[in-house]
């Protein structure tokens, strides 16, 4: 029985040979030698159909067991030599993952836009609209629209720029609030009014809570059944959504001349009572300009500063770096 | 407006412990508390002492040996330095143990060989004045002086006091002086006002003055008082601190008083020295170049709209606002005219504003104070002239009101109240507001209420509401959130949100630059004369003269930030704007269209890896295209372009639907020097009108599961064929098929020949329902290469 006899001795050594394969190479070299078209496996089985049929037999059983044997040894190393080879070469591309990340550049929006943004979506949120008007401004507009006399001090060239364009009396100038939008929306659109005015405005000044220009954001509700309470409450609710769910606020008597009843209402932020924006009912006069009754409709309207407000949440003391162009102060704007 | 707790008390018995709980109470009437603080003595242990005798020193010639009475059992003795005062004064003694301002503790000391117990004190020394030359003599200034011998002075003089500084808003004139504060106080807390005092005990014969109003609507009223046999001297030490205290400083008592009647009850008068003024005073407007020197010693010329006080010869006060110096009061006046006149305010304004002349007076008049009280704040001064100077009130009281002003009346429905404020009061508590108020309340439906002329502020029901709100607390109004009937965001809002999402997210930060830029800015950018961006409006009045125009480019602004952050060290800056530039415009106002405005410079940023890119023209590009893609613009495109700011062959226009929206590119070297720059600079403008339009929503393609076949083609064209000609005319020959078309080489050389280039595209052809075969492809790639040849002269060099 000289096959069988090679079997066991193929089957006594080829383990060991495939357990010491180094290398995917040495493996495939074995495998040839061992299961292979060099094989004695192969010789064996192709020499089957010469053995006598009682031999045959046995010799077929044993070529299978020693072939399947070798196989799976064969298998088993290969996937070892495998992974072995796979760690190897993902440790060389090791790198200092602490290096720094190679970030997608991203910019910033400017400060007085997000809070802006923010303000406008909070009374969106509650119903109101977004209307925004021109900087060069009427001083129809302006003033007299808002009931402001020609005799009034906010009208002096001291605090006002006026432009070199139009035709006096009623020149041009650089709007001195979102106020005007007041006028212009009412004269378009019929009660009920609810919106929101953002932009720039100027003010001819300029030291470190003074920039010639800044920014507002004017409300107005105008509806059949606006009261103070109104007012109030929702510039209350505002403060809330704004600084937080405690913000305390305290209304007090003001005077603006498209407003009565006036008020400037206070907010409790940062440790203290800050003057935070102007409101009040809008004057019967400023009605009378737009063509409405004021016997018909009341309304409240606002305003505020948004640089104040960035100002106050952000612990910003000199207006002026908000409007210095300096890489590490927008970075911040996050 | 600066006053005291103590002089408010005067008119109103203030039930505060705490001067600061009257903090809330002024914020919740509207009067707004800028500043306050407790007003407490700087010394303790002073008694009042009376002087029995006054000796010379034995051993010193420069002070003298005091016995004075300090209330003990037997007289103290003390040596003074000062000679201000005799036998028989009252005196402020700090006696040993007394400690003055600055932890100065008095003790007994010897001086000279004889012992000194204590101190007298100077005004200055107990920090009640600025008086340092001589001892505070008591007994002339303070009549119960006499009576508090050894009394501790601190408990004599008003402390604690406390002053505030109220910022009283423009339509409260009545609210200028302590008497109208007080008033307020009076109502809030429902007690009565103490009315100032005005009695006059007339003598003497009548007065000589004679008062012409020429223009009645300027000045309805003017009221005058002569007062004689005036002696002029220091101001008593109540007053005078009183005065100091308000901020105003004391000169003598002719002048004091009017200020002080001023600050107190409000109504500015004016004191003319009667010896050098004619009898005629007249009320009329200025002769066109006539001049008068003010108190200030300024000479100005007036206009005919100037309303002057004149004598026969000439004027002797500005109406209002400022009295001539010709007819000043002065050491020895003996004879004053007071008057106390009512200004229609406007007129006031209109001339203060045309000299650039402000007075307390002005401010008030200019408000509008009340013609009804000018007769009292004449008879104020002439009583404080009587008391202080030893003035004789002169009758009559002059009194001429060519133009009477009756309080204003007004009809109040009381559902005014629940229409405005939201909550319901009934007819009584109005009717009681308003009368605290010194409102007179008539009839109960609806009410007749009469307005006191010192309140020009209340014309309307409306006025009259916000009087009521006061009073009754606006915390005490409900708050009740309301909310709006629609809302939502505009287009336009949603379009600039996306805007800035995508230039922030390209890397840029936004900055905000002014809308006012400088004639040197525009010629910095080497713009020519006749340009379009030469042509701003102006602003008539700039805060400099440099900067005085309205800018018609964001360009300027965002170089000089750029420049701010070069010089500051910092490294690959890129910055962007969206704001409004101004174009005169055929309307009444100008252009004011919306502009994103961007730039790229600065060294690039190091990293580990080396050193970043510079940005360049198709960073600006890439930009556009990426806004284009982003916010759906029709038919973008990209044609180069020439402008001074930039490189001439570095700079494009950017195109929607055919029209130029924008341009970008590197700026010119030229440009960037005279901005300080160095490097390449990346900048652009692009108008935002057609970014922010609503577009139709974008139509879904489902994507082909079909293979792709690929063709790459290079044509030779000529050199300055710009690339975008050959991707238009490719694209439009490609058929409906080709899904994506990149240029992926271009160069210029080699065996191309001179004035040729070579632009390498990939195509990718894609058919939604089947595999492409050749059948398909090669009319297709005929037809582009015939389009090609054709259109640009251009010829295929190789195909794969």
């Amino acid at each position: 029985m000289e096959a069988l006899d090679r079997l066991s001795q193929l089957e006594a050594d080829a383990p060991a040979r495939i357990a010491a394969a180094s290398d995917l190479e040495s493996l495939a070299q074995i495998e040839a030698e061992t299961v292979g078209k060099r094989s004695p496996l192969l010789e064996i089985r192709r020499g089957l159909g010469s053995l006598p049929d009682d031999q045959r037999r046995e010799v077929g059983r044993r070529v299978n067991e020693v072939a399947q044997l070798l196989g799976s040894l064969i298998a088993q190393r290969r996937s070892i030599l495998e992974t072995a080879a796979m760690e190897e070469a993902l440790r060389a591309e090791e790198v200092d993952v602490t290096l720094p990340g190679r970030r997608p550049p991203r910019g910033t929006r400017h400060l007085i836009d997000s809070i802006q943004q923010e303000v406008v979506d909070i009374f969106v949120s509650m119903g109101y609209t977004v209307a925004t008007g021109p900087e060069a401004e009427t001083e129809f507009y302006n003033f007299t629209a808002l009931n402001i006399p020609y005799t009034h001090p906010s009208r002096l060239e001291s605090d006002t720029f006026y432009l070199d364009y139009g035709e006096v009396p009623e020149g041009t100038l650089l709007r001195t609030h979102t106020s005007p939008m007041q006028a212009r929306y009412m004269e378009l659109n019929r009660p009920p009014v609810y919106i929101v005015v953002p932009g720039r405005v100027f003010r001819r000044d300029s030291d470190s809570t003074h920039t010639p220009s800044f920014h507002q954001i004017e409300g107005l509700a105008v509806d059949t059944d606006i009261t103070f309470a109104d007012l109030k409450g929702t510039l209350a609710h505002f403060a809330r959504l704004f600084f937080g769910p405690d913000t305390k606020t305290k209304f007090i008597p003001h005077y603006f001349p498209f407003t009565e009843p006036s008020a400037e209402m206070h907010a409790y932020a940062d440790g203290r009572w800050l003057e935070l924006l102007g409101c009040g009912m809008v004057d019967p006069a400023v009605f009378g300009h737009v063509g409405y009754d004021p016997n018909q409709v009341t309304g409240f309207a606002f305003g505020m500063g948004v640089e104040r407000l960035a100002m106050v949440r952000h612990g910003i003391t000199d207006i002026r770096a908000l409007y210095d162009p300096d890489l590490r102060i927008l970075r911040q704007f996050r | 407006m600066k006053l005291t707790l103590d002089w408010l008390k005067d008119f109103v018995d203030v039930p505060v412990t705490d001067p600061a709980d009257l903090v809330d109470v002024f914020e919740s009437l509207g009067l707004e508390v800028e500043e306050w603080g407790r007003i407490e003595p700087t010394f303790s242990g002073v008694v009042v002492g009376k002087v029995l005798s006054v000796e010379p020193h034995p051993n010193a010639d420069k002070v003298r040996l005091c016995t004075v009475d300090i209330g003990a059992e037997a007289p103290s003795q003390i040596i003074c330095g000062a000679w201000n005062f005799d036998a028989g004064a009252i005196v402020p003694v700090a006696v040993p143990g007394a400690v003055l301002q600055g932890d100065f503790e008095i003790g007994r000391r010897t001086i000279r060989g004889v012992e000194s117990n204590g101190m007298i004190c100077s005004e200055e020394e107990l920090g009640l004045g600025d008086d340092a030359a001589g001892i505070m003599v008591l007994d002339g200034d303070y009549p119960w002086a006499a009576e508090h011998i050894g009394a501790d002075l601190a408990k004599l003089l008003p402390f604690p006091d406390a002053y505030y500084d109220l910022a009283i808003t423009p339509n409260r004139p009545d609210c200028m002086s302590v008497y109208g504060v007080a008033r307020e106080l009076a109502a809030y807390y429902d007690l009565d006002l103490v009315e100032p005092r005005t009695d006059v005990t007339e003598v003497g014969p009548p007065s000589t003055a004679s008062i012409t109003i020429t223009d009645a609507d300027a000045c309805p009223r003017f009221v005058a008082r002569e007062v004689r046999g005036l002696v002029a001297r220091r101001s008593p030490h109540w007053l005078r601190r009183r005065l100091q205290l308000a901020g105003v400083r004391p000169i003598s008592n002719i002048v004091d008083a009017s200020n002080y009647a001023m600050l107190e009850v409000g109504h500015p008068t004016h004191a003319f020295d009667m010896d050098r003024l004619g009898d005629r005073v007249v009320v009329r407007h200025a002769t066109a170049g006539e001049t008068i020197t003010t108190l200030d010693g300024v000479e100005r010329t007036l206009e005919p709209s100037d309303i002057v006080v004149a004598d026969e010869t000439r004027p002797v006060a500005i109406a209002g606002i400022m009295g001539g110096a010709d007819t000043e009061v002065h050491d020895g006046t003996s004879r004053v005219l007071i008057e106390a006149a009512y200004w229609n305010p406007p007129s006031i304004l209109l001339t203060s504003k045309r000299l650039g002349l402000r007075s307390e007076a002005s401010a008030r008049f200019e408000r509008g104070m009340d013609p009804n009280f000018c007769d009292r704040a004449a008879d104020r001064v002439a009583h404080l002239l009587q008391e202080l100077a030893d003035g004789a009130v002169a009758p009559p009281l002059v009194d001429e009101y060519p133009k009477p002003i009756a309080p204003r009346s007004i009809l109040f429905d009381v559902a005014e109240v629940r229409r405005l404020l939201g909550i319901d009061l009934t007819v009584a508590e109005v009717t009681d507001l308003l009368r605290r108020l010194g409102f007179e309340v008539a009839g109960d439906g609806p009410l007749e209420v009469t307005v006191p002329t010192r309140r020009p502020d209340v014309t309307r029901p409306a006025d009259l509401v916000e009087e009521i709100a006061r009073l009754h607390g606006f915390d005490n109004i409900p708050d009740r959130v309301r909310t709006g009937t629609g809302g939502g965001l505009p287009t336009r809002e949603r379009k600039l949100r996306k805007i800035r999402d995508v230039v922030v997210g390209a890397g840029y930060h936004e900055i905000a630059t002014f809308s006012i830029i400088a004639e040197s800015d525009l010629d910095a950018l080497g713009l020519p004369e006749g340009n379009p961006a030469r042509d701003a409006v102006a602003v008539s009045n700039p805060l400099n003269e440099e900067e005085r125009l309205l800018r018609t480019t964001l360009v300027p602004g965002l170089l000089r930030a750029l420049a701010v952050n070069e010089s500051r060290q910092l490294k690959a800056i890129r910055l962007f704007e969206i704001g409004t530039v101004f174009m005169p415009g055929s309307g009444k106002l100008p252009e004011q269209p919306l502009r994103l405005g961007f730039v790229a410079g600065g060294q690039p940023e190091i990293t580990w890896e080396g050193q970043g890119r510079t940005p360049d023209v198709f960073d600006a590009t890439g930009l556009w295209e990426l806004l284009a893609v982003e916010l759906g613009v029709p038919q973008p495109a990209v044609r180069p372009h020439r402008s001074p700011v930039f490189h001439p062959g570095r700079c494009a226009e950017v195109l929607a639907m055919g029209t130029p929206i924008g341009t970008v590119g590197e700026v010119h070297p030229a440009v960037t020097e005279r901005f300080g720059l160095t490097g390449r600079v990346v900048a652009g403008e692009i108008d935002l009108d057609e970014l922010l339009l609503e577009r139709t929503p974008w139509r879904f393609e489902p994507p082909s599961t079909y293979p792709p076949v690929i063709i790459d083609l290079a044509f030779a064209v000529d050199d300055d064929m710009p690339a975008a000609a050959l991707t238009d005319t490719v694209r439009r020959a490609g058929g409906p098929f080709l899904e994506e078309l990149t240029v992926f080489d271009v160069f210029a050389g080699g065996n191309l020949g001179q004035g040729r280039k070579s632009i390498a595209i990939r195509l990718v052809f894609r058919a939604p329902d089947r595999t492409l075969t050749d059948d398909d492809l090669v009319p297709i790639r005929t037809a582009i290469v015939e389009a090609v040849e054709r259109t640009l002269g251009g010829t295929l060099r190789g195909a794969s």
